[in-house]
């Protein structure tokens, strides 16, 4: 855990960063946008000052330029807004991929602790749904605030090019419809953040109690109070939201109020203006009805807000994901021996906050096989993470070749294969690749065939090429195990842990991992075997059960 | 799909009373524009003719705003009205809207969660509970966007843009002309875009959610990697994907991008038209300079609503796809048999509990677990069930609460049938005689900050003191140290020594011991007919 604590904000400018999106890019985005917004409002000043010249009817000839003028900003609008929503866009996805790319290899680097703990909601939420939230800031909150200044300045140039004072209260207003909407909807998404998600967490609770707990319910007669309970959370949530929704109207409301206020003064001011004779007709008309047009784009400031919290807030998850320890040190180019000891001693082992198992002794050298067992539960798992090197052992040692197991030893030395362990979304031989980069298809039949799968994947439309479904979801749970068997089976590494979960083990599952245990000891590799099937126990040449 | 869920209107109140007050509130805002424009024309018709304004360029709208609104004072008093008034419904527009949305999202919240609780136990395992969380917990609060964006802006669609063309129409019909010429363009270009893109940007999608996937495959193995030391690779391979997803994305969205450049291009260029046309004819002495300013300010207003509703189209899109999901469960026809009534249970204490070759097929429809358990349970004794993970234990003391009907066998007290594949006994008269503890008990939210050995102790301790003559102990022990163990089959021998019928699931070296009758229960394998 790092001591400094950053602030939301820094942590979305620092992600913006990492995004590697040129100001270049976002300055075009701005452009296109300035220009679309500001063809709305050179299309209402220009149509303002035609109106108002043709009113004095001079020759056609003298309002042509400003008809083709009004007729030009009708088309530009569309257009400009297309290329802005482009080049906003192609910035952000750009941005986004860079970002996952970095984040990727930041949290690959990243402890092994860390990585072995991730569960995988949290990656495909981080890594998916809250990056894009942050490439979202690009277009939906940097570059509708970068229109609403450049269009705002264009606004009161105009106005204030033609009477001075004017500009000024235009001004004025258009610093007050951004700025005070801004501050509520800021003051709104805090609200919204705090409370709102508190009474959140209530309502999730309280729904999930009634629908799951919903037979118990009918056992104990207890419906209504879950109902009951239900109501109550959903009331506060309610609260919650009325109080964030609060400063959202007033900041609607104030919009509204500004931008009207806006028209009151700089009508009454082009109207004094031409009595005074400081301002011929058709100049009053375009500052007159110039601010119907000039508060759009600031009516995109609070969205834009809300999703600058937004994103915010996904680059802080984004930052927790990678930040939870240091990083390892950079791997030193080990050289990984052929063979290794393993060597447990009074080893107990827990995940932080977590009851530690009872210490286990046990040693096992080349080309002989380790079981655990122990109910499920127990922390079989935790303990192979340990010995895996990723997790320092509550107490007790575990040693490879004399060495305390260390992060260095986490997929050199000791490889480990999970009981949920992932198949990818690829070929069935890139899948085995995996394990080790170079697997000719000639050794991808062998360990194919140690664990009984290459008459399946023969069966397969293009067998060793053929792609198997994203996660590996178009795979039986039999054939799942037993492909990551075979991969295991490959795996470089002298030392090889393997769990294997209490259920699919079928007897084909059974004969695969006996014929496999056979294949590693001949290897004289170390086998570290976390089993539920008893049967599976004459393989082994010491067990260490985790059952007190 | 439709801009609105008649299902909404129709079963949720507080939507219906929403979309009412919005519409009023629609109505509303398009005479204070109405009035704004007028006002405008009125002050500003002095200063630009270059002779003094005999008619009344305003028609008979000059009646909403009279001519007297052109000296400065009177005109500003009428327009800083209006603008006060255009604040106040903007404010109240989003209040009311918030408050609306939040009360739907509870209403139907509390509708899924009351269904889906009288669903049974079958349904909860037919794995739709994950996607009904989600929907609950999160999918729902889509709602909010629809009703705070998208909502009012529909409402401001089907007030302010007729009353406007109206409004134009009494003050310059050849400028209604033009506009009411390029409104049907909108839909008409917008179908024709569609049309020409949908093909493409269906493959398209389906190229993008293919890459997306196959992005998130990759990082999602990290920890398989990093297992077998092999995690710095795929960086380069997360880019690749990335930048192909990327590609794949921009060529849809420049299509996509069209039907809103359509859009904006025909508003846009509307009201140019309209204002150049004006122009010339206000050379020629063919209109009069109050009525183009009434026209100009209006001509933009038609369209506003009609742009703003398809900026806010994909809000809409979420929201009515999760109000969507949210009815089509409640209309689900509840497949679970109904089943006959058997007339009240007979008091249970006492009498000894029959269960005769029960069966209940798995959700998938391949096994029966348990296959035919037959056994009976003595008042006064303990009954254990015993039997690998899988093979219907748990099946089994649901199935004798009567909340799950099986599909063979019966479930008898004394001599008077409880349980039947086609009928129950009266589950008040039932249920209030069992006591039944599943495995991971629910104890309510509060329940979900004890520990799982807590939540076991609190749930058995519920059960224990009941005084239920019959009950229904799913692997009571898990979760538990040896002292509390100890504790709990203690317990259970004290209920069965003051009569109750003790049935209890268990693998436990130690339950099974102090049970005094052990029944295996196994599965069988249904023959699948393919």
């Amino acid at each position: 855990m790092s001591g400094r604590r950053r602030s939301d904000p820094a942590l979305l400018r620092e992600a913006i960063r990492d995004t590697g999106v040129s100001r270049w890019a976002i300055v075009r985005a701005v452009l296109a946008g300035t220009m679309a917004l500001g063809s709305a409002v050179g299309l209402s000043a220009v149509a303002a000052w035609l109106i108002a010249k043709a009113a004095q009817m001079p020759s056609p000839a003298d309002v042509a330029l400003a008809a083709t003028i009004v007729r030009f900003f009708g088309v530009s609008r569309g257009l400009f807004r297309y290329l802005e929503r482009l080049a906003s866009h192609d910035a952000a996805l750009r941005g986004v991929v860079t970002l996952r790319e970095r984040a990727y290899d930041r949290l690959a680097s990243s402890g092994a602790r860390t990585v072995l703990g991730l569960r995988r909601g949290d990656i495909v939420a981080r890594m998916g749904a809250d990056l894009d939230a942050i490439g979202d800031a690009v277009v939906r909150a940097i570059v509708p605030l970068g229109v609403a200044a450049t269009v705002s300045a264009i606004s009161i140039a105009i106005v204030a090019a033609l009477l001075p004072i004017a500009g000024i209260a235009l001004a004025a207003c258009l610093i007050l419809a951004g700025v005070v909407p801004a501050l509520l909807t800021a003051r709104s998404a805090r609200i919204a953040a705090d409370a709102g998600s508190r009474a959140h967490v209530e309502v999730t609770a309280a729904s999930l109690s009634a629908m799951d707990g919903a037979t118990e319910h009918r056992v104990w007669g207890t419906g209504a109070e879950a109902a009951a309970a239900l109501r109550t959370a959903d009331r506060d949530a309610e609260q919650a939201h009325e109080l964030a929704a609060r400063p959202a109207a007033w900041a609607a409301g104030f919009q509204a109020l500004f931008s009207g206020v806006a028209l009151v003064a700089l009508v009454a001011l082009g109207v004094l203006a031409v009595r005074n004779g400081d301002l011929d007709g058709p100049g009053a008309a375009v500052v007159a009805l110039l601010p119907l047009a000039a508060f759009e784009a600031v009516g995109a400031v609070p969205a834009a807000v809300m999703q600058y919290f937004r994103s915010a807030a996904a680059a802080r998850r984004l930052a927790e994901l990678a930040d939870r320890e240091a990083a390892d040190p950079a791997p030193a180019v080990r050289k990984v021996p052929a063979a290794s000891s393993l060597a447990l001693d009074a080893l107990s082992v827990a995940w932080p906050g977590m009851e530690p198992t009872r210490p286990v002794t046990a040693a096992v050298g080349p080309g002989h096989v380790l079981a655990v067992v122990g109910r499920s539960g127990v922390g079989k798992t935790t303990l192979l993470t340990t010995v895996a090197g990723a997790l320092p052992p509550a107490s007790g040692a575990v040693t490879v070749d004399g060495v305390p197991a260390s992060p260095a030893h986490t997929g050199t030395t000791v490889a480990m294969t999970a009981e949920d362990a992932h198949v990818f979304g690829t070929t069935v031989l890139e899948n085995l690749r995996v394990a080790r980069g170079d697997v000719t298809e000639e050794q991808a039949w062998d360990a194919l065939g140690v664990v009984g799968l290459d008459a399946w994947v023969r069966g397969l439309p293009a067998g060793l090429h053929t792609e198997l479904g994203t996660g590996g979801r178009s795979v039986s749970g039999g054939e799942r195990r037993r492909l990551l068997l075979a991969r295991a089976g490959l795996a470089p590494a002298p030392v090889i842990l393997i769990d294997e979960p209490a259920e699919h083990l079928d007897d084909a599952g059974a004969d695969a991992l006996r014929a496999l245990v056979s294949r590693m000891r001949a290897e004289g590799r170390t086998v570290v075997l976390v089993t539920h099937d008893l049967t599976l126990l004459d393989l082994a040449d010491a067990v260490v059960s985790l059952d007190d | 799909m439709k801009p609105l869920d008649p299902r909404l209107v129709r079963r949720i109140g507080p939507a219906r009373r929403h979309i009412l007050v919005t519409a009023g509130l629609g109505f509303v805002t398009a005479l204070l524009i109405l009035v704004q424009a007028l006002v405008i024309a009125r002050l500003l018709a002095p200063i630009l003719s270059p002779v003094p304004l005999a008619d009344d360029g305003l028609h008979w709208w000059g009646l909403i705003v009279p001519e007297g609104a052109r000296t400065l004072a009177t005109g500003l008093a009428i327009l800083g009205a209006v603008v006060a008034a255009r604040a106040g419904v903007a404010w109240l527009q989003e209040r009311l809207a918030h408050r609306a949305g939040v009360q739907v999202i509870s209403q139907l919240r509390e509708m899924v969660v009351e269904h889906v609780a009288t669903r049974g136990p079958r349904w909860s395992a037919g794995g739709r509970t994950a996607e009904v969380a989600t929907l609950v917990t999160r999918g729902l609060d889509d709602l909010l966007p629809y009703f705070v964006r998208y909502l009012p802006q529909l409402a401001l669609a089907v007030t302010v843009t007729p009353v406007m063309i109206v409004v134009v129409l009494g003050l310059d019909w050849l400028s209604a002309v033009i506009v009411v010429a390029t409104l049907p363009l909108v839909p008409v270009f917008m179908v024709l875009v569609g049309l020409v893109t949908q093909e493409r940007s269906a493959a398209h999608l389906a190229a993008i959610q293919r890459l997306g996937a196959r992005t998130l495959d990759l990082i999602e193995g990290l920890p398989t990697l990093k297992a077998l030391g092999r995690e710095r690779g795929p960086a380069a391979r997360v880019r690749e994907l990335g930048d192909a997803q990327r590609r794949a994305t921009m060529g849809s969205l420049r299509v996509a991008f069209l039907s809103g450049m359509v859009l904006e291009l025909l508003t846009t260029l509307a009201v140019a038209i309209v204002a150049v046309t004006m122009g010339f004819r206000l050379i020629d002495g063919n209109i009069g300079i109050e009525t183009a300013l009434a026209v100009l300010v209006l001509a933009p207003e038609v369209y506003l609503p009609i742009r703003n509703v398809g900026t806010h189209f994909h809000a809409s899109a979420d929201g009515l796809a999760a109000a969507d999901a949210a009815f089509s469960l409640l209309d689900e026809e509840d497949r679970a048999r109904s089943r006959a009534s058997l007339g009240p249970a007979p008091d249970a204490r006492g009498r000894v509990l029959t269960v005769e070759a029960l069966a209940v097929a798995t959700p998938d429809g391949t096994r029966l677990a348990p296959g035919a358990l037959t056994f009976t349970a003595a008042p006064g004794a303990i009954t254990a069930l015993r039997g690998p993970n899988g093979e219907g234990k748990s099946t089994a003391l649901l199935a004798l609460t009567g909340l799950l009907a099986p599909d063979a066998g019966t479930v008898a007290v004394g001599d008077v049938t409880v349980q039947r594949d086609d009928a129950t006994a009266e589950e008040s008269s039932w249920l209030a005689q069992v006591a039944w503890v599943p495995q991971r008990p629910d104890l309510g939210p509060e329940g979900r900050t004890l520990s799982l050995g807590q939540r076991q102790r609190r749930a058995l301790a519920r059960a224990f003191e009941s005084g239920r003559p019959v009950v229904l102990l799913d692997e009571p022990t898990s979760h538990l140290d040896r002292a509390s163990r100890a504790e709990v089959i203690a317990g259970m021998r004290a209920l069965a020594d003051a009569g109750a019928t003790v049935v209890v699931a268990t693998h436990e070296d130690e339950v099974l011991a102090a049970a005094d009758a052990v029944v295996e229960v196994t599965a069988t394998r249904l023959e699948v007919a393919s």
